[in-house]
């Protein structure tokens, strides 16, 4: 098996008309089933000699509700709790042996779990992987003392500001389901109990919520570890609520001189035409550096702030979606005194925008930036099993890297206009964080 | 069938030989205290260390005065759970499971 690469790789030979064999990940050798009870299995065989696999489950942040917040966060960190058919410690030592690797991760929609390992050892992982989603005992022992653990892991992520301002913009923008944080409040913390998370799983990690994906592994042998084994809960599960965005604002005064601020627009779902204009607009806008530590001189809201002030800023526009709903906006970080100052520009930005002033060179010029990001994301294995997962999960297709470009390219100028008009028109919802003492409110801007 | 009832009769005889049960104790009570018990008593749910606590409380209680419970509150044979066997037999499992990966 570990010959694979060896075998397919093209002969080298002199002549100028080799025939070059076609190895990049098309959609003819990714082979897609989705079985009776609803689990979506996705392969593709791309002979290396190392594997990706992952489950995807649509179980997310948003599926908890008020009585059970932060389940999904020590579900993230509980994966290597003793499960029906291994305990911890041999989950542990067995996966380090073959020199793989077991990693959870999980988003407000959708928790993926996902091994990677040389090829020969794919059936050890696998079996590893199949007992983590489908049989955890969640021993009561072993889930208090993994309670600490939430401690560790929230004071790592917001020691990044950008991630605690995202939640209270969630918090802030959505009623419920969105509105969840994805990490464990912290009056939760040690209050989590094994029947908690037992629920969380029964209700929601069923197979007709589930997708699994293989990369560098054969469609027949998923398959038939799909039907043996991955048959446990049938049906749809629990619901999630829909989520209802209702526009607030959310600041937290600290002594941080930086004041980070987003302020958002509801956006598009995934999926559709207007998720991409809305993507296209982002680019338009700018949507982070492209020159390593270079200065975004060329994105439109770099351009507008630096006239409205002196002092270092940063500002990018914001864009993410979920499956019934998305926020759309720009964050800034700047300077305390000019907040004020930085946040205005970047909204009369957008507001030239939406009237009109983006040619269709700028357009272009984003959707190139877009396309390049894309296909320079699903290049490593990483990036596309998370992207096959992800949209194999909602909707059971498979949507080829020219398909996706070519979707892109289909955006017009007017779409984008249109997706600007959206945002200045819509209820704005605002998080800020550091010294607000001039940052303006909502209905102030 | 014959040889099984003696048998426990035997056992029987011996349980109430051993006097712990006129102190009030159940058998997991009196196992002494190495590591696999220590890390298996952590792992009993709430409700079953509350009352190991007490038993042994009221034993020492008894003991430090010389007395010994009334006749019938002694535990009698077919009453006595081994409570603590079932997690005691997962930690030294888990134990000799570490044991074995480590020799490897």
């Amino acid at each position: 098996k570990r010959f694979y690469s060896l075998k397919v790789a093209p002969k080298v030979s002199s002549s100028a008309t080799a025939e070059k064999v076609k190895l990049s990940p098309e959609s003819q050798n990714l082979e897609i089933t989705k079985l009776p009870n609803g689990l979506v299995i996705a392969s593709l065989e791309n002979f290396s000699p190392a594997s990706r696999i992952g489950v995807f489950i649509k179980a997310g942040s948003r599926y908890e509700t008020t009585s059970n917040l932060g389940t999904t966060h020590l579900l993230r960190l509980a994966s290597n709790l003793t499960t029906k058919g291994a305990s911890s410690f041999r989950i542990t030592r067995g996966i380090e042996a073959v020199g793989g690797s077991l990693s959870v991760h999980a988003t407000r929609e959708k928790m993926s779990y996902s091994v990677e390992c040389l090829r020969d050892y794919v059936d050890t992982v696998m079996e590893y992987l199949l007992n983590v989603t489908t049989a955890p005992e969640f021993r009561p022992w072993e889930v208090a003392d993994l309670q600490p653990q939430l401690k560790v892991d929230k004071a790592i992520a917001f020691q990044n500001p950008q991630v605690g301002v995202l939640e209270n913009l969630h918090a802030a923008a959505y009623k419920n389901a969105l509105a969840n944080p994805m990490y464990c409040p912290d009056y939760r913390i040690g209050k989590i109990t094994s029947e908690q998370l037992h629920h969380f799983v029964q209700n929601n990690f069923t197979s007709s919520r589930m997708a699994l994906v293989g990369i560098g592994i054969k469609h027949s042998t998923l398959k038939q570890v799909a039907e043996q084994f991955l048959n446990i809960r049938s049906g749809a599960g629990a619901p999630g609520a829909k989520a209802v965005y209702r526009g607030g604002e959310i600041r937290k005064q600290t002594a941080d001189s930086l004041v980070h601020a987003a302020v958002v627009a509801e956006g598009a779902a995934t999926g559709g035409r207007e998720a991409d204009a809305f993507t296209v607009l982002q680019y338009v806008l700018g949507a982070g550096p492209l020159v390593k530590r270079g200065s975004k001189v060329t994105s439109k809201l770099t351009q507008g702030v630096a006239k409205a002030t002196g002092k270092p800023f940063d500002v990018s526009a914001f864009n993410v979606n979920y499956s019934d709903s998305g926020l759309f906006g720009i964050y800034t970080i700047s300077q305390a005194p000019d907040a004020g100052e930085v946040i205005k520009a970047a909204l009369n930005q957008v507001k030239a925008v939406a009237q009109g002033g983006v040619t269709d060179a700028d357009v272009t010029v984003a959707k190139n930036q877009l396309k390049a990001n894309y296909l320079m994301s699903v290049e490593t294995s990483k990036g596309l099993l998370n992207e096959i997962g992800s949209e194999a999960l909602v909707s059971g297709t498979h949507t080829s890297p020219s398909a996706a470009a070519q979707k892109i390219d289909s955006v017009a100028t007017a779409d984008v206009v249109n997706a600007a008009k959206k945002f200045v028109s819509g209820k704005k919802s605002m998080a800020a964080t550091g010294d607000l003492g001039n940052t303006p409110f909502l209905d102030e801007l | 069938a014959g040889g099984g009832r003696l048998l426990d009769r035997i056992r029987k005889w011996y349980y109430n030989a051993a006097g712990f049960n006129k102190l009030g104790l159940m058998r997991d009570d009196t196992l002494h205290e190495d590591d696999d018990v220590k890390e298996a008593l952590k792992r009993l749910p709430e409700h079953l260390y509350n009352a190991r606590v007490f038993r042994i409380k009221r034993a020492l209680d008894l003991s430090l005065k010389h007395q010994i419970l009334p006749k019938d509150q002694w535990v009698k044979y077919e009453e006595d759970h081994p409570y603590l066997e079932p997690y005691l037999k997962e930690v030294i499992r888990e134990r000799h499971e570490r044991e074995a990966w480590n020799r490897k």
